[in-house]
């Protein structure tokens, strides 16, 4: 049987995978544009970044495809489906299912920066994927952009032939047919068996209020047409398609079949994306493939916090909004928590720190929820006396330390890169965050990867926004979790007058403890407002207090007069005082404002 | 200053009905500078309240007077009329302070006026001071104390400067030279301290007097009594109905409306801001007063919310009263603020 034919023969199936700023986005938009899929009148700046929040972080979040006719100067007539892909390691898992779905990739490398760990990490997940790898170099209009440097580090570090590569400016549009030149003639034809059962990867779906789940699919073999009823896999679930089509710049066109080679899209009145996990394949029922397509696993959350309404009245309407979240993201988990300080909220749990961001930015300004977020944890897996291994997201339920023989915590592998100068900086920093030195490599004469093993928790705990600070901005970070390790950890517990309050609870590694405690408990004094009484400020080990502070009691009232013409007045500025102590959070006996809560909770601790 | 005292006169002559039910017993001259006015526009405002309302015979009348506006023999004119208290307004006795709020006398030129008034006879004499200004130390604010009590007059209102928005002082910033929140507390311990050593008792927030000389008219602002108030920016609370003037003197005197729109209290409005008002003395609320106003036990409305601070001592609460510890004018806001106005 050929596996591949005139058909499949004038398909091209390939991502863009950049570093962020390296002008990922804006290269889609060009290749749009030269392609004439999109008229420049059309053209909304970033096509393929579709939420706001997206197009203002310059970063894709989910995978978006698009199909693009192209027709070369030889007069032949080529589809080019591009498949977008995350470009930060909280998606690492979606970022690798996109690139299964194709076969080639284009590598965008910036003129003036050179690699970066992402690129480096995405390059590597391409090349695992044995996808063809085409460089291309962006930013050549940059006063600093040096090709041939780039040129010598993309052969140097990557290994890939870089002498032919498109040198272009996405942002300028210079050069861009040579990158559509390349994608025809390096990046290789699809091959499959159209008579073959069916086998499509799902790479990304998303929730339509209309038509349920869209669920984006490359088929690998086989065949599938609306009528049909397809089965997930994993779990599965069937399924009556509803419609198959193509993914157009401005929505989804419908078509008869999608085949072998093919990118498309199906529907078919599902509910949840949850049903049409990313990694997953599809097939029809009465005629199932013999194996899935490998790869799959489910979204694994890798860190937790709790996120609670500011306004505790608005508890419905954050699970309603967490509920539509979820829609349309499957790594989204969250279940009920209650806080004695916070009220009633969700513990959520998400893939990374980026992650957590997004979901609660999207929070704040789709649903315009005013949110206080706890302090993010990682799971750590404790084995207990009685034989039992329990896995904690949750500071509240950490067992006490005389029922725990032994204490784990998650490991990740970090690929940092950096100027040479930050190189000490940053080893100081990895140090000091209880990091292994692995490995250091010479990326060229002025750039260095360094590897490290470091603990999960302390990634979480503001240590991107230290790398950044302490390389001003210059290093880059990537990681992938290894697995657990022995730790010894410790529960930390703040008290303000003597009331424990269980929001600001958090666990960390023993000799970590003392330096943390001190710092949350003047952060709690900087900001807790003044009572009417001194307030106490204990951090405690379980009985053991490590450190103290004290919010000193209210200033006294200006002595003010109140004559027949200032009562009105006074009785406006109490009634403004006590608006404010509306919005107070009760932490035992102490009043403090949401506000004043989230500094405290704010990870921005690294001295600028 | 004619075309003004003829045009009070006219409204107090209007208003007259207002005040049936009523006999006066306090008259206030304040506001802004009452004894640039002669003795003879004093008299003409007088022979109007007189021919128009009923005076109680032990009449209560004040006029506030800056130093340096009247002489010995304005002083003993007003006697004459039956003036019989005066409110000078001393703020301080260091003259870079005074000159720095702006106020045209010196120290001098209020000891000179205060010992006029004493020549003229005024037995009842009211000193204000203010702390927390431009240049003040918490050393010249004790000079400041020490002279006027050196002066033993009958009664002192103390305030400390708030700068408001869109005022100068606001303008200025920072590079006002204000003692800082600490200095301004000291001065505020060392105000309450020096005065009760000198005899003189804090029967409100910021009012002290010796010999039971309260300003009558004062209280009753604080007990939410009836008043009418004459003239540009002047307030009137009659019954439920809160009254105000604007400030457009050019408008009142071209005889134009200058009434703001009325605030009609309700039951709970009313009943909040009496607490506010009366929590200000140191007698605090009646409980026996509040129920024959209001037809409605205090304990049943407030002394849930009252409660925590009785316990920490910011309150006293007996059978009879309620009322504010020094502690607990202190914070009062604060107080307040959770206590009333849900």
């Amino acid at each position: 049987m050929p596996n591949t034919n005139e058909r499949m023969n004038h398909i091209r199936n390939f991502s863009i995978i950049a570093h962020i700023d390296h002008g990922k986005s804006t290269l889609a938009d060009r290749l749009l544009e030269a392609t004439q899929t999109v008229s420049k009148r059309d053209m909304e700046s970033q096509l393929l970044d579709n939420m706001d929040l997206e197009r203002e972080r310059g970063i894709t979040i989910k995978a978006r495809a698009v199909k693009l006719d192209y027709t070369a100067p030889d007069g032949e007539v080529y589809t080019l489906n591009l498949i977008d892909t995350p470009g930060h390691v909280d998606f690492n898992y979606e970022v690798s299912r996109s690139l299964n779905a194709c076969e080639g990739a284009l590598l965008v490398v910036d003129a003036s920066q050179g690699i970066e760990a992402q690129t480096l990490a995405n390059a590597y997940l391409a090349i695992d994927a044995n996808l063809e790898v085409v460089p291309v170099i962006n930013k050549i209009d940059l006063p600093a952009a040096d090709v041939d440097k780039c040129r010598a580090e993309i052969e140097d570090v990557i290994g890939l032939p870089a002498e032919e590569c498109p040198a272009i400016s996405a942002k300028a549009g210079i050069n861009i047919p040579d990158v559509l030149e390349a994608v025809v003639r390096d990046i290789p034809a699809p091959e499959g068996d159209e008579d073959a059962p069916l086998k499509a990867l799902v790479f990304d779906s998303y929730y339509d209020s209309y038509l349920g789940v869209v669920v984006m699919v490359r088929l690998r073999d086989g065949s599938l047409r609306a009528g049909e009823k397809m089965m997930m896999m994993s779990t599965g679930a069937t399924f009556d398609v509803v419609e198959v089509g193509t993914l157009e710049p401005f929505g989804l066109k419908k078509c008869d079949i999608l085949r072998a080679g093919d990118v498309g899209y199906i529907t078919a009145s599902i509910k949840s994306v949850g049903d049409t996990r990313v990694g997953d394949t599809v097939t029809h029922q009465s005629r199932p493939a013999a194996e899935a397509l490998p790869g799959f696993r489910p979204a694994q959350s890798m860190v937790y916090a709790g996120i609670y309404p500011a306004d505790g009245a608005r508890y419905g309407d954050l699970r309603d909004a967490l509920e539509k979240l979820q829609l349309n993201d499957a790594a989204l988990l969250f279940e009920p928590e209650t806080s004695i300080a916070l009220g009633f909220g969700f513990r959520c749990g998400f893939l990374g720190l980026l992650h957590m961001e997004i979901i609660e930015e999207r929070l704040e300004r789709e649903f315009n929820l005013d949110l206080i977020t706890t302090a993010p944890s990682v799971i750590y897996k404790i084995e207990k006396r009685d034989g039992e291994t329990v896995m904690i997201d949750n500071p509240s339920n950490y067992p006490p330390s005389d029922e725990i023989t032994q204490a784990y915590e998650p490991i990740v592998r970090a690929s940092i890169i950096t100027p040479l100068d930050y190189v000490g900086n940053l080893m100081d920093l990895c140090q000091d965050r209880r990091g292994t030195f692995i490995d250091m490599k010479h990326l060229d004469p002025t750039r260095v990867e360094l590897l490290y093993d470091l603990p999960l928790g302390e990634i979480v705990y503001d240590f991107f926004d230290a790398l950044k600070s302490r390389s001003r901005g210059y290093a880059s970070l990537d990681y992938e979790v290894k697995g657990y390790e022995q730790s010894k950890l410790v529960k930390l517990d703040f008290l303000l007058n003597g009331e424990k309050v269980d929001a600001l609870s958090f666990i960390v590694h023993e000799e970590k403890a003392y330096a943390r405690a001190r710092k949350i408990a003047e952060k709690l004094k900087d900001n807790i407002p003044r009572q009417l009484f001194e307030v106490p400020i204990q951090a405690a080990i379980g009985a053991k207090v490590i450190a103290r502070e004290t919010v000193k009691a209210m200033r006294k009232d200006v002595l003010a007069k109140c004559y027949g013409g200032d009562i009105t007045r006074k009785k406006k500025l109490l009634e403004k005082q006590k608006e404010g102590k509306k919005k107070m959070r009760q932490l035992g006996s102490i009043q403090i404002s949401p506000e004043a809560f989230m500094a405290v909770l704010k990870l921005d601790d690294e001295e600028k | 200053m004619d075309a003004y005292v003829a045009r009070l006169c006219d409204e107090l002559t209007s208003r007259a009905s207002e005040a049936t039910d009523h006999n006066v017993d306090t008259i206030y001259f304040g506001g802004g500078t009452p004894t640039l006015l002669s003795p003879a526009h004093f008299a003409r405002l007088l022979d109007a309240i007189r021919a128009h309302y009923v005076l109680d015979g032990d009449v209560e009348i004040t006029v506030e007077c800056n130093p340096a506006t009247a002489d010995e023999e304005k002083l003993c004119a007003l006697r004459r009329l039956g003036v019989n208290r005066l409110s000078i307004g001393a703020q301080s006795a260091i003259d870079e302070e005074l000159a720095s709020l702006g106020r045209i006398h010196t120290f001098e030129e209020t000891k000179k006026t205060y010992r006029a008034a004493r020549a003229a006879g005024f037995d009842n004499i009211s000193l204000d001071v203010m702390f927390g200004i431009p240049h003040q130390t918490v050393d010249s604010f004790g000079r400041t104390l020490d002279e006027i009590l050196s002066l033993a007059p009958e009664h002192i209102s103390a305030y400390s400067l708030i700068v408001e928005p869109d005022t100068p002082f606001f303008e200025a910033g920072d590079t006002l030279p204000l003692p800082d929140e600490d200095a301004v507390c000291e001065m505020s311990d060392l105000l309450l301290a020096r005065l009760r050593d000198a005899g003189y008792e804090r029967y409100e927030i910021s009012n002290f007097a010796r010999g039971g000389k309260r300003s009558h008219h004062n209280l009753h602002y604080w007990s939410m009594d009836d008043y009418l108030g004459f003239g540009p920016a002047a307030h009137s609370l009659v019954g439920a109905v809160r009254t105000g003037h604007s400030r457009d003197l050019f408008a009142y005197l071209e005889g134009r409306d200058i009434t703001e729109p009325e605030e009609t209290l309700d039951e709970t409005t009313a009943r909040d801001e009496y607490v506010m008002l009366r929590l200000r003395l140191s007698d605090g609320v009646s409980k026996k007063d509040f129920s024959a106003r209001f037809g409605q036990e205090f304990d049943e409305l407030y002394a849930a919310a009252a409660e925590k601070f009785v316990a920490a001592g910011l309150l006293v609460d007996t059978p009879e009263r309620i009322y504010f510890t020094d502690r607990g004018f202190s914070v009062s806001n604060t107080v307040l603020s959770e206590m009333l106005f849900d």
